[in-house]
């Protein structure tokens, strides 16, 4: 067994073992739980270890039989932007279920359960290579993400669940239709023998077949990032669901969207990809200001947060279709920093309304006296989210702006507005939580942070500032798999054959 | 044995077994206690008919009859006093052994790697036994093999378990199994009666329920006129091509000598007569009503089983009969599909009581299933029988659920009645929600494979639009699904029975009241009912995770007696 269905195994054999004994006590469940999703992230470590930075291929093949009389197979490989998001997700997993363990009472086992299924079916949308099964993992995570929201949300869970399953499914559909052209074009579902057809010229699609798949792949990919104007789902869904699930929505699920661009849309469909891109870049500079305007006039401080990331994942998108090496490899960077930079901020926002049973920023005021803690490590990651130099997010943010700025003038100018407003509605939210007078009884007596929701918090922050001091390997790592992506697309729509 | 009579017993073992099994299980009913009256000289005669065709050279059907001449006798012995649950396991083994015969009759092609059936005629052409025939007996077997245990303590409750419900469903099982093989109008029509005749007593079997009268005589009012019509309209086809024989027909139907307006006549209303059969919108309308008002173990059936005959009926007629009419009927049909996609979707969003709302993803499942015959290739067949076997599980599971949760209510089950049951009872919720995942075609279950398999072959025949409609179905339909599903986990129990689970502990009275409340809410589950509910789930994640063996024979069974 290789280090990829390892890591796609271990998970799954913890949840089975939770579904096995249902009744299980909660300490047992907690400590299985964080054992496996420690071990889920010590497997994805021996992948890292195994992968060969400077080869920009994907790596570490693995595959099996499953469906032979229509092709489709469990086939895996990563490259480097799959290798980090792996790595991303079995690293907010233990942080996640240690978050929800005071947080969770009901039915913890199957939250555990869920979180566990989920996380083996995201690592495999990263991992394949195979369309169907991508197809399959991507949208199978709907199931176990409705449940999360569903079961354990907030108050409006269930039109928040069912929204959230309706937009990625109707997507989704979409995709598998696309799918199926592309099969019967080329009579396989294997990415590879796809791609190196596309590349070496032996499938042609025309501009209009290229047009239409790239939509279908888009619209599946653009609910998932999301973009404007199909982003109304996530407000809701982050809104609504439990401190876990907004943690896992923006850190690895939306993610899955820029993911499949870069992967599927782009390699698949390169002319197409130039058709598009100054549309997107379009689109996703109206999200970048759209989202951070939105933003700013939330009274509920999640809520604030959600459309933040609708404006960050905008900058991810704009920075993917500058389809330039700078802009696009920190496109990638940038995927990795907001989903720690907003992770940690949901994290922090879960833990206060467990102390308080609200967010509305109105209620709070002044608590930085009362927790210092939390407000030193919310000013860090708010700082990191509204790319502070020498926090990760800067690292992302600023490239993707250069890059930009080199193939569109217009595009980087307005997005920088969307940088700054970025300061303003995090700082102002910072402010209006933690300082000025502190009043109310309740804020009196709010405590601050325990030693496990620091313990949960250090990883994170320790990542913040290491990527943002440090961001070589990271951009080493996702590089060369980027820019090979960039010039697939550039040989094939170029002319270049 | 007679070479000049063309009787080919091998292929209807399956057939000439439940229809003795059916004519027994009759005269036990009528020998008033005394089984083995009959019981004990039908099981030795069973047994030495197994003797000789085994030493005839047939090992498997010898010693599958052997084995029911032994369990004739043992049965009445081994549940002694208990002819309602004779019965029951009597058409269980029968339809067992059927199941066992068909793959028996599949065996020899499954073994032969890549290889595809081998069509042949027995019965001077009557009946064909290709890939059609063979599939769709599988699936009916299938399926009245589950729904056999899942309603028998269900009938018994409402004490409507006659000696005639086993005998009934065998007797249509057979019918459908004949229509799968019919290759001749009148044994299609023959067949498609003894099916209906059959269906049309078990609908109205609730004899004190007024709905399930009403759905009895709309469903035997609709169906003798859609029978009328078909029949006019076959006999229009065997005035215009002079033959009964459908491959005949489909080769002589283009031909100048065919008067062109007898033979479109004929083709309109066998159209119109088939559509009422599978129900496609605008001829559906008696479905709701029928699927809601039947006992509930007989709309699983008719859902799951009737369903695959008839459109056995369908690809037979429009696959071997009509390709040469092919430019009249694939448009209208395509959009009869696409109005049922939508129409079925649309509708069910409205729906409270849940085997209405079932009823309606029923027809949408019809509109789907059709897309694989507008296809014509062989893939699109395949894709088509898979189909219906993936959907006669799921859906067999979901009225499994609904009949345990209807069991303690005595009568409708409405989305309310759902509230809570993920906690109450959440491995029968599991099944449900699985099941519904299934028909709604989420990855990972049987419904998707299906629902892949159709829709890959619907996008490599060029029907994309047609596809397109159908992801814009299968979304509205998700909708409703997801509804069923959120209110069994997301929704918190009714307030007695979340009194009943939290429990204050002080033993007052209220709270025995609400205990008994609550119990008469809780889901009700027998043997019979829950080893239907796994088996179908298990085959709902088995055919999910690893469909290769389905689908491979699905592909051979491709084939058509033409």
């Amino acid at each position: 067994m290789g280090p990829i269905t390892l890591t796609i195994v271990t998970p799954l054999i913890g949840a089975l073992l939770l579904a096995l004994a249902p009744r299980a006590r909660e300490r047992d469940v907690r400590a299985l739980g964080l054992g496996v999703s420690l071990a889920t992230f010590a497997s994805s470590l021996w992948l890292l270890s195994r992968f060969d930075v400077a080869n920009p291929d994907l790596q570490l093949a693995e595959s099996a039989t499953w469906i032979p009389s229509i092709g489709a197979r469990l086939a895996f490989a990563v490259d480097g932007v799959s290798l980090v998001l792996i790595l991303l997700t079995t690293f907010l997993m233990p942080l996640i279920l240690v978050a929800s363990w005071r947080s969770v009472q009901d039915r913890f086992v199957g939250y555990t359960a869920a979180f566990l299924v989920l996380q083996a079916a995201v690592i495999g949308v990263f991992a394949t290579t195979d369309l169907l099964l991508f197809y399959v993992l991507f949208e199978f995570t709907l199931v176990p993400m409705y449940l999360i929201i569903g079961i354990w949300g907030g108050a409006g869970r269930r039109a928040a669940a069912v929204k959230f399953f309706l937009y990625t499914l109707a997507g989704g559909l979409l995709m598998l239709v696309g799918i199926l052209y592309v099969h019967a074009q080329t009579g396989t579902f294997d990415y590879l023998a796809i791609r190196d057809a596309v590349v070496s010229g032996r499938l042609v699609l025309s501009a209009a077949q290229q047009t239409w798949l790239f939509a279908a792949f888009l619209v599946a990919f653009a609910v998932k990032v999301p973009l404007f104007p199909v982003h109304t789902w996530l407000p809701d869904a982050h809104t609504e669901a439990p401190t876990g699930g907004s943690v896992f929505l923006a850190g690895v699920l939306l993610k899955m969207g820029t993911f499949g661009l870069l992967r599927y849309a782009m390699p698949l469909f390169p002319d197409a990809t130039i058709a598009f891109a100054p549309w997107l870049i379009g689109i996703s500079v109206v999200g970048v200001l759209y989202g951070a305007i939105v933003a700013l006039m939330q009274s509920d401080v999640k809520r604030l947060v959600a459309y933040s990331s609708v404006s960050h994942m905008g900058f991810v998108v704009l920075g993917t279709f500058a389809l330039n090496d700078i802009a696009t490899t920190a496109a990638v960077v940038q995927m990795v920093n907001h989903g720690l930079s907003t992770g940690a901020l949901f994290l922090l926002i879960g833990f206060l309304y467990e102390r308080r049973h609200t967010r509305m920023i109105a209620d709070f005021g002044g608590l930085a006296k009362q927790v210092p803690v939390m407000a030193g490590l919310w000013l860090v990651v708010s700082m990191s989210s509204l790319a502070l130099p020498g926090l990760n997010g800067f690292v992302g943010e600023f490239p993707i702006l250069l890059g930009t700025f080199a193939t569109n003038r217009a595009a980087a100018i307005l997005a920088a507005f969307g940088a700054v407003l970025a300061a303003l509605y995090l700082l102002w939210a910072y402010q209006r939580i933690f300082h000025g007078p502190l009043e109310t009884e309740a804020n009196r007596t709010t405590p601050d942070l325990t030693r496990r929701e620091i313990v949960v918090m250090a990883p994170l922050i320790v990542l913040i500032v290491a990527i943002g001091l440090y961001p070589g390997p990271l951009f080493d790592l996702v590089g060369p798999s980027v820019d090979r992506v960039l010039a697939e697309v550039a040989a094939v729509a170029g002319g270049v054959r | 044995m007679n070479p000049l009579l063309d009787v080919s017993f091998a292929a209807i073992a399956p057939e000439l077994v439940l229809t003795g099994a059916a004519l027994v299980l009759l005269l036990v009913a009528i020998t008033r206690g005394r089984p083995q009256l009959v019981m004990l000289p039908v099981g030795l005669a069973t047994i030495a008919l197994g003797a000789w065709v085994a030493i005839g050279g047939d090992l498997v059907p010898g010693v599958v009859l052997a084995l029911l001449g032994v369990a004739a006798p043992v049965l009445p012995i081994v549940l002694p006093g208990r002819a309602t649950l004779v019965q029951a396991w009597g058409a269980g083994l029968a339809l067992g052994a059927a199941l066992v015969l068909t793959l028996w009759q599949v065996g020899p092609v499954l073994g032969a790697d890549g290889g595809s059936l081998v069509a042949s005629a027995s019965f001077a052409g009557s009946l064909a036994s290709d890939g059609l025939s063979l599939f769709t007996r599988l699936t009916v077997y299938l399926s009245a093999l589950l729904v056999v245990p899942l309603g028998y303590a269900y009938l018994q409750e409402r004490r409507i378990n006659r000696a005639e419900v086993e005998s009934l469903i065998l007797l249509a099982a057979v019918g459908m199994a004949v229509l799968g093989g019919a290759n001749d109008l009148v044994t299609a029509f023959v067949a498609l009666e003894v099916l209906s005749f059959a269906l049309y007593v078990l609908a109205s079997l609730a004899r004190r329920d007024r709905r399930s009268q009403e759905a009895g005589l709309k469903y035997f009012v609709t169906g003798a006129v859609a029978s009328a019509v078909l029949l006019y309209g076959l006999a229009l086809l065997y005035v215009a091509t002079g033959t009964l024989s459908i491959p005949a027909i489909g080769a002589s139907i283009t031909s100048v000598l065919v008067p062109r307006g007898v033979a479109m006549a004929g083709l309109v209303l066998v159209t119109v007569g088939v559509a009422f059969k599978v129900a496609l919108v605008p001829f559906h309308f008696w479905t709701p009503d029928v699927y809601q008002g039947s006992p509930t173990n007989v709309t699983a059936f008719m859902a799951a089983a009737t369903k695959a005959a008839a459109f056995a009926l369908l690809l037979r007629l429009y696959l071997v009969a009509f390709p040469g009419l092919q430019a009249y009927w694939v448009p209208v049909l395509a959009v009869l599909a696409a109005a049922t996609m939508l129409y079925g979707a649309f509708a069910a969003l409205s729906q409270h009581d849940v085997k209405r709302i079932l009823a309606y993803s029923s027809i949408t499942h019809a509109g789907y299933a059709t897309i694989g015959v507008l296809t014509l290739t062989r893939a699109g067949l395949s894709a088509t029988l898979l189909y219906l076997l993936t959907y006669a599980v799921g859906t067999i599971a979901a009225f499994g659920v609904v009949i345990a949760v209807e069991r303690r209510r005595r009568g409708e089950v409405t989305l309310t009645n759902l509230r809570g049951l993920g906690r109450t009872s959440p491995l029968l919720a599991g099944i449900m929600a699985l099941a519904l995942l299934s028909l709604a075609g989420l990855p990972l279950t049987a419904g998707f494979i299906g629902k892949l398999e159709v829709f890959r072959a619907g996008v490599d025949a060029g029907l994309t639009w047609l596809v397109l409609i159908g992801v814009l179905s299968s979304l509205v339909a998700a909708s409703f699904y997801l509804r069923i599903a959120g209110i069994m986990f997301l929704d918190d129990a009714p307030e007695a029975v979340a009194v009943a689970v939290d429990g204050d502990g002080d033993g007052d009275g209220d709270d025995v009241e609400a205990m008994e409340a609550a119990e008469a809410r809780m889901p009700l589950l027998s043997a019979g009912l829950s080893s239907a509910v796994a088996v179908a789930a298990a085959l709902i994640v088995v055919l999910g995770l690893q469909p290769q063996l389905l689908i491979e024979l699905a592909g051979h069974a491709g084939v058509l007696l033409r």
